[in-house]
């Protein structure tokens, strides 16, 4: 018969028939379920490994035990001391914040969860893969150690998607820190709370009772191993899909009881969630534009493939071997919370480590390419054009070590036209094969709207399209951000030759001006520059002659790219440079400081100018959240400085060093032409621009 | 003075001094005799009694092993163990479910065998270093003295797993030269002052029980070495009854010293797990720790005065009091000094009247957890028996099956029943549960009380009383088990015990987390046989617990064991010391736990220490590089 093969070995002998639920390390856990009963699965029999040292408890027997612990009844203590309230009061305050927080995992739960996941999972996504030998070793981490997951953040499926591959696997359902928003919702919070997610306010600052409950009830069950704890170290959704930089309260609150050693190790497993589409696209594009437009519904669409990679376990103690003295702890009971400096640092260079691996085992979708190409060429772009654009950037970003998602068996082509297809809210192909971002029509006047609104409604609608590009883009700009922080230092250079010792002073002010917007590990710096070096050096992009980068060799196709990806970021941060220069009062020789909200807010309305104004055209230095990391990483280098009022932080500038900032970041890259004046400032003359 | 804590009715400090109030019962006790002749007052000179253990001790004692020659664990006709000799309960006894616990355990093979290598032969043995000028004068003092073959290399050594593994396999690079043996205080004052006139080294050597690397030679020693053994200094100078005090020379072991004390209804209370074989002298100089410190205290508890014979002269205090205020305590110097100062020669310590009633016990745990609150409890309460030991369940499974092929068909019977009540009646888990055994030592009725006391509080706790026996094969065990790490040199098994102190609060921790350090180690150095890992809460205080380890591998397929051993225990202190643990309990530093000792006492501590080594041995005479000493190349 005709599909009968050649060669009585083979099964499949067509390769366009082998299905792509197995992928190179990947394997598809959707494809099973679209051939068996929901039912009979969420219903089958589970067993799950446990942690060897673990004594089974209820949900309810851990929450008793954290109002018996010492710690608590340290706090307690303390509290009654300081406030003069009864004890019984006091206990009963903290027994709220337990039963706020705690979660009710429960077998009943999860089993209808998963019956309900693994619906909408078939309708939404194609394929979910995930790499089984990391599976494997989560299995084995579980039995002989606490095991801490960190995922990465994109969005709310995110623990969804963890619970299900868990419950999946026969794993035992990880316990997820969520913030208390998810608490609110009726149906949902009740729900999550019963499949694990126990709540956490997002800032307690120093309310001694709940920072001790909370310890103790993550801790508590670390150290008896009861769930795996997962959290998010990036500590929120990132709305950019650019890895955030590490927050470590609840990182360090983990760890500790490893530090104490009240346990022999905990394994730290990072997650990479990479999604072909992110559900909440759109969402986060309004968000990031300060929600001024309301999001689009999202209906039943096709989301492409999701990939989920769990990366090597680290474990806490290898990690730390040499680096923390534990014994240190010997000298003060162990409830009374106390990490060294070096323990501190411990856990900021952990923090750092992981979301770097996070990227590193990110898996790349050829839209995200076609995204950056598209980024770089807004008048439009063929698709023949597209095509050869995206294999140039694909070896370049495989090079750079990224993992790419890339379907052997179709054609460039035939995979291009399907990106572009699963994404038509933010692209269409004209009919005479024009890749086009999608133009919104501003919506009719009506009424009394005054004209200068619609205006600004269609720059914000057109730049939603562009940041919703970028998003994508963004899967992908870790791979290149060292890279191109050594491109912009080569481009810009005006001499023949730029010694390497300059290159680095170069490379090491553009780090420290994009370590919000980019995560670099502390103290790194001259490591990464050398290994990017060598790296472009090696694929030919720079040329290093006698201890300096040729520049006319090294100006080519790989680094003006670099250099372009980059563009929007400089002159988004020098734009805001600009307007903290021009905007500056002069009350009593000290500029007027502002809320940090007003500043990014009336940043953006600036840019939403100057873009109609076309004096710029990126419409990315609309984007909120880039305001606001050039504001925290100007405060880093002294250019701003920081008060706090009311309990909220205001900001102002540091007039000479914030020029020099600007000026610096000035010779980068071409800034847009704006009006400038020259004042005397204590005898130094500072270049500021009239009120823009 | 001290007179001002003396309290109505207690015995007068002074014996001496006191006048008129000796009743009947107090009177100097009568010797069986010949009663010296010198005894005044109420002191008493014991007849001198020919040692225990002999100047050729390699003629009564192992010279590659633990213990007496004729007493071994082997494998008899029918592959069963048994333990041979009569010196011990368990001597002639098989023991039929020992063998396939080891197998079971640790995957010995009885097709496996590590035999040891043959005597070494004096020609193996490294020529002695002869200081001429030294052995002309040393001659003329008449103090015995030997440069036999067997004799030095007998005292180059203690008991850790690397020395026995060496007599075993190979040779040490440094023996000692030649041994001498001084009667008494003066010979020893006289040894000393040759050795610093001539520049000569002294290791002082007393039971040889050490497991620190304490009497290793420095291999890099050019000068000659003496090993001063004390075993001949073994008189029991005075009995005081007034005081409750025994002056004795330093050379005396554990046992004779008990034995003899008991002789006139006495006894010192302090028991280490090798006081047949260690010497009081030995005890002084590591700070030694007996079973019983919880009615007589440790040795820094027993000790009321000592001679101590340095470099710069005699150090001892003037006086013989209960307690004094005279700035730090040079008793504090001396004790824990481990050889690196000088010589105890001579020691007084507090006696006790021997207890007429002893009584061992047993308390059952549903888990090692509930033993260790139970016991903090216990200590909380400062109820605690003579001895209370805390042994998890693989200590216990091993204590099961050294019980000997039972005699009586009534033995197993009730064996079977009691297991039946544990496991069946009180739902225990035979793979989880704990047993403490107790040693009760009082009267009658005060033993009677404390028991139900004790059984009380472990009543909080889910224990049960587990039965005398259970206790006794408990004490037992510890005497045995020393002798057991023979057997297991002879099917490829390295093992080794080591202690720590803890604070109650990390006791369960810190027991955990080494046990798991030693799994993962051996996991990540390839060894491909389970070690067996155990440990035990072996004596508790107010504060804390002291904790022993016994931690022992098959090594088959392993090129280096000892050096695997070593560096997996390396580890294990690491983290005993991460858990809030401490570097020794009563073992003590020696060469082999240098490394921790200036973390454990800091810059300062080791400063002061280094201070007083270079002041009372500036020559460094004691040169047996233990604690502070610094490597060779820096001194």
């Amino acid at each position: 018969m005709s599909t009968q093969s050649r060669n009585v070995w083979i099964k499949q002998d067509d390769p366009k028939l082998v299905s792509a639920k197995h992928k190179d390390i990947f394997e598809d856990i959707l494809e099973d379920r679209r051939h068996s009963s929901d039912l009979r699965y969420s219903a089958r029999s589970r067993d799950v490994p446990r942690f060897h040292l673990n004594k089974p408890r209820t949900p309810h027997q851990i929450k008793d035990h954290v109002l018996k612990s010492d710690r608590v009844q340290y706090a307690v203590e303390q509290m009654c001391q300081e406030t003069q309230l009864p004890r019984a009061e006091v206990l009963a305050q903290a027994s709220s914040v337990v039963d706020e927080m705690a979660h009710n995992l429960r077998d009943g739960a999860i089993r209808g969860l998963a019956y309900f996941l693994m619906k909408v999972l078939k309708k939404l996504y194609q394929r979910i893969y995930v790499n089984e030998e990391g599976i494997e070793k989560v299995r084995s981490m579980i039995h002989e150690y606490p095991v801490l997951l960190m995922p990465t953040h994109r969005s709310y499926m995110d623990f969804l998607l963890m619970s299900y591959v868990f419950y999946h696997y026969e794993l035992p359902l990880p316990v997820i820190a969520a913030a208390m928003d998810f608490m609110g919702m009726q149906f949902f919070g009740w729900l999550l709370r019963n499949c694990g997610a126990f709540y956490i306010r997002r800032s307690f600052g120093d309310d001694q009772l709940y920072w001790a409950v909370f310890t103790e009830y993550v801790q508590t069950q670390i150290c008896n191993g009861d769930s795996p704890i997962e959290f998010y170290v990036e500590g929120t959704r990132s709305r950019t899909s650019k890895t955030y930089t590490p927050k470590f309260g609840m990182l360090s609150a983990a760890l500790e009881p490893y530090f104490k050693s009240q346990i022999p190790d905990i394994m730290v497993i990072p997650v990479s969630i990479s999604y072909d589409r992110v559900l909440e696209e759109s969402l986060y594009a309004y968000e990031l534009l300060g929600g001024l437009l309301k999001a689009r519904k999202i209906l039943e669409e096709d989301f492409g493939n999701v990939h989920i990679y769990f990366g090597e376990p680290v474990s806490i103690r290898k990690f730390s071997d040499g680096r923390v003295d534990r014994s240190k702890h010997s000298l003060a009971p162990r409830y009374i919370v106390s990490l060294t400096q070096e323990e501190q640092d411990l856990i900021r260079l952990l923090g750092h480590h992981v979301v770097l691996v996070h990227q590193h085992n990110m898996v790349i979708s050829p839209w995200s390419m076609v995204a950056a190409v598209l980024m770089q060429s807004q008048q439009g772009v063929t698709v023949r054009e597209l095509i050869r654009e995206v294999d140039w950037v694909k070896r370049l970003a495989s090079n750079l070590g990224a993992y790419i998602d890339w379907p052997v068996n179709e054609s460039a082509e035939t995979i291009i036209r399907a990106s572009l297809a699963l994404h038509p809210n933010i692209v269409s192909v004209t009919p005479d094969d024009v890749v086009q971002l999608l133009q919104v029509a501003p919506p009719a006047v009506q009424g009394r709207v005054a004209k200068q609104q619609v205006q600004h409604f269609t720059v914000m609608q057109n730049a939603a399209q562009h940041i919703m590009l970028s998003l994508y883009r963004n899967h992908i700009i870790h791979v290149f951000v060292r890279p191109a922080m050594l491109a912009l230092s080569i481009n810009s250079c005006r001499q023949d030759q730029l010694s390497l010792d300059d290159l680095y002073q170069k490379y090491a002010f553009l780090e420290s001006v994009l370590c919000r917007d980019f995560v670099f590990i502390p103290g790194h710096t001259k490591q990464d520059f050398e290994h990017t070096l060598a790296t472009l050096a090696h694929i030919g992009a720079v040329v290093v002659e006698a201890g300096a980068v040729a520049i006319k060799k090294s100006t080519n196709k790989t680094t003006t790219f670099l250099s372009q990806m980059f563009e929007p970021f400089l002159v988004g941060y020098w734009l805001m440079c600009q307007f903290l220069l021009s905007s500056r009062m002069q009350v009593s020789a000290k500029p007027l400081a502002r809320t940090q909200k007003s500043l990014t807010k009336e940043m953006q309305a600036l840019c939403a100018r100057l873009l109609q104004e076309e004096t710029i055209h990126h419409h990315e230095v609309l984007s909120l959240d880039m305001a606001n990391n050039c504001l925290h990483a100007l405060y880093h280098m002294g250019g701003v400085g920081k008060e706090k009022r009311d309990g909220v932080v205001y900001m102002y500038p540091n007039v000479a060093r914030l020029s020099a900032i600007t000026e610096q970041l000035g010779t980068y890259t071409e800034v847009p032409p704006l009006p400038a004046v020259s004042i005397n400032l204590h005898t130094k003359t500072v270049t500021v621009n009239a009120k823009l | 003075m001290a007179g001002k804590e003396t309290t109505p009715g207690q015995p007068n400090m002074f014996g001496g001094m006191s006048s008129g109030e000796e009743g009947e019962d107090r009177r100097m006790h009568s010797l069986t005799t010949n009663m010296c002749a010198e005894s005044n007052g109420n002191k008493v000179i014991l007849d001198p009694e020919p040692p225990t253990i002999p100047k050729r001790r390699q003629e009564l004692l192992k010279w590659n092993g633990w213990g007496y020659k004729d007493s071994k664990f082997s494998i008899n006709k029918d592959g069963h163990v048994e333990f041979t000799g009569e010196r011990y309960r368990l001597s002639g006894s098989v023991m039929p479910l020992l063998k396939d616990w080891m197998k079971a355990t640790v995957g010995i093979s009885l097709d496996h065998k590590s035999p040891s290598q043959p005597e070494i032969p004096a020609a193996s043995i490294p020529l002695p270093v002869k200081n001429e000028e030294f052995l002309a004068e040393f001659r003329k003092s008449g103090i015995p003295f030997s440069d036999d073959c067997q004799d030095r290399l007998f005292r180059a050594h203690g008991h850790t797993l690397h020395e026995i593994f060496t007599l075993r396999e190979g040779m040490f690079e440094r023996i000692p030269d030649i041994i001498v043996w001084p009667n008494s205080h003066s010979d020893v004052v006289r040894i000393v002052e040759l050795a610093v006139k001539h520049n000569v080294v002294i290791i002082p050597y007393g039971g040889g029980t050490t497991v620190t690397n304490s009497l290793e030679c420095p291999p890099w020693e050019k000068r000659m070495i003496i090993s001063l053994d004390t075993s001949q200094m073994n008189k029991i100078l005075w009995v005081d009854e007034k005081n409750l005090t025994a002056h004795v020379e330093a050379g005396i072991i554990g046992q004779d010293l008990e034995r003899r004390l008991a002789e006139k209804g006495f006894c010192t209370g302090h028991e280490p797990d090798s006081m047949e074989f260690s010497s009081l002298g030995g005890w002084v100089a590591t700070r030694a720790s007996g079973m019983k410190k919880n009615i007589y205290g440790n040795i820094e508890d027993l000790l009321v005065h000592v001679k101590f014979v340095t470099p710069r002269g005699v150090m001892e205090k003037s006086c013989q009091v209960p307690r004094m205020s005279s700035g730090p305590d040079i008793h504090h110097v001396i004790m824990g000094s481990e050889g690196t100062m000088g010589v105890v020669t001579e020691v007084t310590l507090k006696i006790r009247p021997l207890p007429p009633c002893k009584k061992y016990g047993s308390i059952v745990f549903p888990a090692f957890e509930n033993g260790v609150g139970c016991l903090r409890d216990i200590a909380g309460q400062r109820c605690a028996p003579a001895s209370i030991r805390l042994m998890d369940n693989e200590q216990f499974q091993f204590g099961a099956v050294l019980k000997p092929e039972s005699k009586s068909l009534l033995t197993s019977f009730m064996d079977g029943l009691k297991k039946l009540y544990i496991t069946k009646l009180k739902g225990f888990d035979p793979k989880k549960l704990a047993v403490a055994t107790l040693l009760f030592e009082g009267t009658k009725e005060e033993v009677a009380a404390l028991e139900k006391r004790v059984y009380e509080i472990a009543a909080k706790y889910g224990g049960i009383p587990g039965g005398a026996d259970n206790g006794e094969r408990g004490y037992m065990l510890t005497f045995v088990i020393a002798y057991l790490r023979d057997l297991g040199f002879e099917y490829y098994i390295v093992a080794e015990s080591f202690e720590t102190s803890v604070p109650w609060d990390r006791c369960l921790d810190l027991c955990q987390n080494v046990k798991e350090r030693l799994h993962r180690e051996c996991k990540d150095r390839g060894i491909q046989f389970p070690p067996y890992i155990t440990c035990r809460v072996t004596q508790t205080y107010d504060a804390g617990a002291c904790v022993y380890f016994y931690f022992g591998f098959n090594y088959r397929g392993i090129s280096n064991p000892v050096h695997v051993y070593e560096d997996i225990e390396a580890c294990a202190r690491d983290e005993i010391l991460a858990n809030g643990g401490s570097i020794s309990h009563h073992h003590g530093v020696g060469k082999i736990r240098k490394q921790w000792l200036k973390k454990t006492v800091g810059d300062v501590g080791l400063g002061t220490m280094k201070a007083m080594k270079a002041y009372i041995d500036p020559q460094n005479i004691f040169a047996n590089n233990n604690l502070m000493m610094g490597d060779h190349s820096k001194l």
